[in-house]
């Protein structure tokens, strides 16, 4: 008798498409706008490419500010020793394995930790205001409006705000950077919205900037407006009908500098 | 000497193609007494919602396709009749007695999770007055969403993927 339970079958790629057109992210929908065949290589083809040094930043910094949020939410806030302790752990969980070049690894890793130490030195986190979520999945069905359903993940969320961490080598204008992370904000307000019942008191960008001297920049913005959530809706409805016409065409320009996926690109016809 | 009360009620509904809209009914009434204001209040705001919900289930006109692009419509727009339905269903009822805010399946992961790693309903309890200040049928949808995070941490398993984890390369442009 045969007891070996039947390999699992992998999606086709038809399926693949079809719960990706039930479910979209902020993330999902800006990278389709951006190049539809990146975001066929990346979701659809779920090509696999070596973690970057400056994501490997990013992950370890996020780490660490969710623990200092988590710790001050119970109030038992963290000292710096503690966090740079969650750092270095944070740091050291690398499954993926980067490609590090020599010396490469203790820069980055001194580069992060500066960006945390200024963040929490500033006092952007004041201990004694309580977070109202840190980290917290959230999802809402748009059903009614003929949408997907939208997920996401809120950093943290105090005073009913919305605050988004980012990493970034240069300076953020604050004009700009309000314009070009707006799918994400407003599908921040949107998931703050469905999940709360209630009007976010506003969105933050928290750019942590890895300069030689690190900074940190925030950009306030105002609850979203009704026609943000509107741009935000026909936004995922190109996203839904592009899906639907299989429509996944190079979109070349200043980002393919950084594209993962070039060379697959170069052979694309 | 007279005491005004004015109560108002308001409830915006969304419909197909992005619109929605909204109905509101107010009223004003003198009281004799200060004292008559808790149980007034509840009355005029079971008045007013009924009302409300009575007259908001015809939506009139509703847009059918947008920017003029003739468009397929692929997209299952809700019936006039499910809006009824969900204009009797609000999504986020108060709790009372043994009904939850969060939604049914949150509400099964959370027991489910007490359940599977032996944990006592109380330290679920405890976990959401320490956080929320409320008890576990009261959370909203985010906050049962972050408890449901901390009680698997609590129970030793993995929390549900993390944000880097759900986005592999996002970090790098932002
Ligand atoms: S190289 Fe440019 S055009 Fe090609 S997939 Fe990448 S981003 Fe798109």
């Amino acid at each position: 008798m045969n007891t070996q339970a039947p390999p699992k079958e992998e999606p086709s790629e038809k399926d693949i498409i079809a719960s990706l057109q039930e479910q979209v992210s902020a993330s999902r929908l800006n990278l389709f706008l951006q190049c539809r065949l990146k975001f066929f290589f990346r979701y659809v083809l779920k090509i696999k490419k070596p973690k970057t040094a400056s994501l490997h930043v990013g992950n370890a910094v996020h780490a660490v500010l969710k623990s200092w949020n988590k710790a001050r939410w119970v109030q038992k806030p963290l000292t710096l020793i503690q966090a740079h302790e969650a750092y270095a752990k944070a740091w050291s969980d690398d499954p993926d394995g980067i490609p590090w070049k020599p010396d490469e690894e203790a820069e980055e890793k001194t580069t992060g930790w500066r960006l945390v130490n200024t963040y929490l030195r500033e006092s952007h986190l004041p201990a004694d205001v309580k977070p109202d979520a840190v980290e917290v999945p959230v999802e809402a069905n748009l059903i009614n409006h003929g949408l997907p359903r939208l997920i996401g993940i809120l950093d943290l969320v105090q005073q009913r705000k919305v605050i988004d961490y980012k990493t970034c080598a240069s300076n953020p204008n604050s004009e700009k950077a309000a314009h070009s992370h707006e799918i994400q904000t407003s599908s921040y307000s949107l998931l703050y919205r469905h999940n709360t019942g209630q009007q976010e008191s506003g969105v933050e960008l928290h750019h942590l900037v890895k300069l030689k001297n690190p900074k940190v920049v925030i950009t306030p913005m105002p609850p979203m407006m009704p026609r943000q959530q509107l741009r935000l809706f026909k936004q995922i409805e190109a996203y839904t009908e592009g899906l639907q016409r299989q429509d996944f065409i190079p979109s070349p320009g200043m980002q393919c500098a950084s594209c993962e996926f070039f060379n697959e690109c170069r052979r694309w016809h | 000497m007279a005491v005004k009360l004015s109560a108002n009620y308001s409830k915006k509904l969304g419909l197909p193609q992005y619109s929605s809209h909204s109905f509101s009914a107010s009223v004003e009434i003198e009281l004799t007494d200060i004292s008559q204001v808790e149980a007034e209040v509840q009355k005029l705001y079971q008045l007013l919602q009924h009302s409300v919900d009575q007259e908001i289930q015809e939506p009139g006109f509703v847009p059918q396709a947008s920017n003029g692009h003739a468009q397929a419509n692929h997209r299952n727009y809700p019936s006039q009749g499910q809006i009824r339905q969900q204009s009797k269903s609000p999504r986020q009822p108060r709790a009372n007695g043994d009904a939850w805010n969060c939604t049914d399946g949150q509400r099964g992961f959370i027991l489910r999770i007490v359940s599977d790693n032996n944990l006592e309903k109380q330290e679920a309890e405890d976990l959401s007055q320490q956080l929320f200040g409320l008890g576990v049928k009261q959370l909203n949808k985010m906050q049962a969403s972050q408890l449901i995070e901390d009680l698997l941490v609590k129970a030793g398993k993995p929390a549900r993927q993390t944000r880097w984890q759900q986005r592999p390369t996002q970090r790098q442009a932002a």
